[in-house]
């Protein structure tokens, strides 16, 4: 049910499937959101340039290119949130979509409102831990603008995606103290404890490629084996 | 009769009586030749001894003898006379020490003895010697067995006798004796050690086949016998080796096929599920009559997609899934697993068992949980609790129910693919949630069973191998 007097959500439905996509559009129109729909890899990247959604959701298992390809490409153009679609959650699909940039993942069989609820998670703001700091943050030489979404780095803006980015501010919030994957998945991505915690670990080594200089032997971006990760100075 | 015999006990039968038949009948052969040999030997020593002492004795009685004249028709000897002045006592006496234990002359009418008396020896054996001829006769003296050997001395009617003891020689056949015995025994036991190593030599690959049988039938399909260049075993090499492929290619088949099938219904699942969720949001706007209808759809459509995600879940493992490990803290993991199932809180942990870890698939066990507490809230009155504690294998779960209990000839079946047991009263339910969990608790090296629970209802067990970190 769409809220009145808010901007509903856009979403792109990247699916070979017309009765998944016809479904999938009717219900979760009926949560909401404005759907697109798209059924192969050219039309979904077109689709993102007429018109960029506020989430893609797209099934791996696309007819002319891979979605992997097609998540790369996503990713190049824009850092609009992706929920990949995958069969089987012990495959290496799961990883390898992570990897070529999704935000998170799902299962099917899929239902609309579980979706809608891994959507308004990722969509969320971000709030970070300790709401006595300020709107900026700063993490060695890292500065990190909280409600302008960016960080920067001697002036430059470091190209994050939206999730990486409230993965760091999380972690910038909590000023050095451990963060489990646990609390990580609940924060960024909204699950509880049952959360597939390689969501996290890509992540993080996604956003060390990005904010270190040596993303090897990281020096901010620091695990604390067994228990988590942490930012330090 | 050989049937109680195990084959190898057959084998080693067969080596021992053929071992021993062979050594009686050498033993048999060797006793009597050595033994005949040996009297022989024994009876012409002796007999030697007693001509010599006996011509010892000639020589001193009658002096040298004199050549026999040769007369008309043939040779003739004269009868020789006693020499003057002759103590055939000192005599006797000067005879060399032989081992003969009596020494007896029959002299013109008269008998000479230094030891034996003459009343032991066989009269028709000293009529023989006094008629002239060397006779030898086994007999009894004082119920000691001797050899009494009987010599003319050159004049009818004198004669020599001797006896020799046979102790010695009956003491060393006896010896013979039981070496002999000894040796057929020893043989015999040879025979059954060469058997049993025979036997096990040649059912070693009989030991390998029954080795890697067991593994086939405890699920390891995989395994094979490496035995099909054998002469004598290739065939049954080859043919057991076609049957468990044949029987793995089709394990792995009906994996496949389930695993298809659930995949493939999965689309039109998604299409049916996403419906019925849009109808049920608009509900109030159903006429009332279908109101009902749509409830009934809307709950088996659901069990539905249990059914299929168990089905994918079986088939996953079923495809060899290795699934992921990561330490987990057990009693967080029951207590968020539980308690979100129930939809209530329902776990009590026993402070011991807080910091238990275990390296475990987080997905897996959170289905182990999941589905004992909702098969007690579905099937069994209810979860009448969940409790973690130190103990066992290193943790103790245990989920209790408030229903009928599971009987005793069900608690295996129960968990097994669709295995729900005989009683309907577990009522609905698609039969692979259990299965899942035994398949996953098995999976993380535990054990899982059913009990009666302390004042009615059922009690799941799960022990995994937990320790504290």
């Amino acid at each position: 049910m769409s809220d009145t007097g808010r901007v509903a959500h856009s979403l792109l439905l990247v699916d070979d499937e017309p009765r998944i996509r016809r479904v999938l559009r009717l219900a979760l129109e009926d949560e909401g959101y404005q759907v697109a729909e798209a059924a192969n890899g050219y039309d979904a990247l077109a689709a993102l340039r007429r018109e960029p959604p506020d989430v893609v959701l797209l099934d791996l298992m696309l007819p002319d290119r891979d979605g992997f390809t097609v998540c790369r490409e996503i990713r190049r153009a824009s850092d609009v949130p992706v929920i990949m679609v995958t069969a089987r959650t012990d495959s290496h699909d799961v990883v390898a979509g992570l990897e070529a940039g999704a935000d998170d993942y799902v299962t099917k069989p899929l239902v609309a409102k579980e979706l809608s609820a891994r959507i308004r998670a990722l969509l969320r703001r971000v709030e970070p831990a300790n709401a006595r700091q300020a709107d900026l943050l700063e993490i060695g030489d890292l500065r990190i603008d909280v409600p302008g979404a960016e960080v920067t780095r001697d002036g430059a803006v470091l190209p994050l995606t939206r999730t990486e980015f409230k993965l760091l501010a999380e972690l910038a919030g909590a000023e050095g103290k451990v963060l489990s994957r646990e609390q990580l998945l609940s924060k960024v991505w909204g699950y509880g404890y049952f959360g597939d915690s390689r969501i996290v670990d890509v992540h993080i080594r996604r956003l060390r490629l990005k904010i270190e200089r040596d993303p090897a032997s990281p020096k901010h971006l620091v695990t604390a084996r067994g228990l988590g990760y942490r930012l330090v100075s | 009769m050989l049937g109680r015999f195990s084959l190898r006990g057959r084998v080693m039968l067969a080596y021992g009586l053929l071992a021993l038949g062979l050594s009686t009948v050498l033993s048999v052969v060797t006793w009597s030749v050595v033994s005949d040999y040996l009297v022989q030997q024994r009876e012409a020593a002796a007999e030697t001894i007693t001509v010599d002492n006996a011509a010892a004795l000639r020589y001193g009685l009658f002096g040298p003898p004199e050549p026999c004249r040769p007369s008309h028709e043939r040779v003739e000897c004269d009868s020789p006379t006693l020499q003057k002045g002759v103590s055939v006592t000192e005599l006797m006496n000067s005879l060399p020490a032989t081992d003969a234990a009596a020494s007896m002359l029959y002299l013109e009418d008269h008998w000479y003895s230094l030891t034996g008396k003459p009343s032991d020896l066989p009269p028709d054996m000293i009529q023989d010697a006094i008629g002239g001829n060397v006779v030898q006769r086994r007999i009894d003296v004082g119920g000691q067995p001797v050899l009494a050997v009987g010599v003319p001395i050159g004049r009818q009617g004198d004669a020599f006798f001797e006896w020799h003891p046979l102790n010695s020689l009956d003491a060393t056949l006896q010896r013979m004796k039981i070496t002999l015995i000894a040796a057929a025994i020893a043989t015999a036991l040879l025979g059954l050690a060469v058997g049993r190593l025979a036997s096990t030599l040649a059912l070693r690959p009989l030991a390998e086949l029954t080795r890697v049988a067991d593994h086939v039938a405890r699920g390891k399909l995989d395994a094979r016998l490496q035995a099909e260049n054998d002469k004598d075993l290739g065939g049954l090499a080859r043919s057991f080796n076609q049957t468990a492929a044949a029987l793995e290619r089709r394990v792995a088949a009906d994996a496949r096929f389930a695993g298809d099938v659930s995949h493939e219904l999965r689309t039109p699942l998604m299409t049916m599920l996403n419906s019925m969720q849009l109808i049920q949001n608009h509900r109030a706007e159903l006429p009332a009559a279908v109101r009902e209808p749509v409830e009934l759809l809307g709950d088996d459509l659901d069990r539905f997609r249990r059914l299929v995600i168990d089905l994918l879940e079986i088939s996953r493992d079923d495809g060899g899934d290795r699934g992921s490990r990561e330490i987990v803290r057990i009693a967080d993991l029951v207590r968020a697993a539980a308690d979100a199932a129930a939809g209530r809180e329902v776990t009590d942990v026993e402070p011991e068992a807080e910091g238990l870890t275990l390296q475990a698939d987080k997905r897996r066990l959170e289905r182990v949980i999941a589905n004992l507490v909702e098969n007690a809230e579905d099937h069994a009155g209810g979860c009448k609790g969940v409790g973690v504690a130190a103990g066992g294998l290193g943790v103790v779960i245990t989920v209790d129910d408030a229903g009928p209990g599971i009987a005793v000839e069900d608690r295996t079946r129960i968990f097994e693919r669709f295995g729900r047991g005989e009683m309907s009263s577990r009522g609905r339910g698609v039969g692979l949630g259990l299965a899942i969990v035994a398949r996953h608790v098995e999976w993380h090296h535990g054990t899982i069973q059913v009990t009666d629970r302390p004042g009615g209802g059922a009690r799941f067990v799960v022990e995994l191998p937990a320790k504290i970190s």
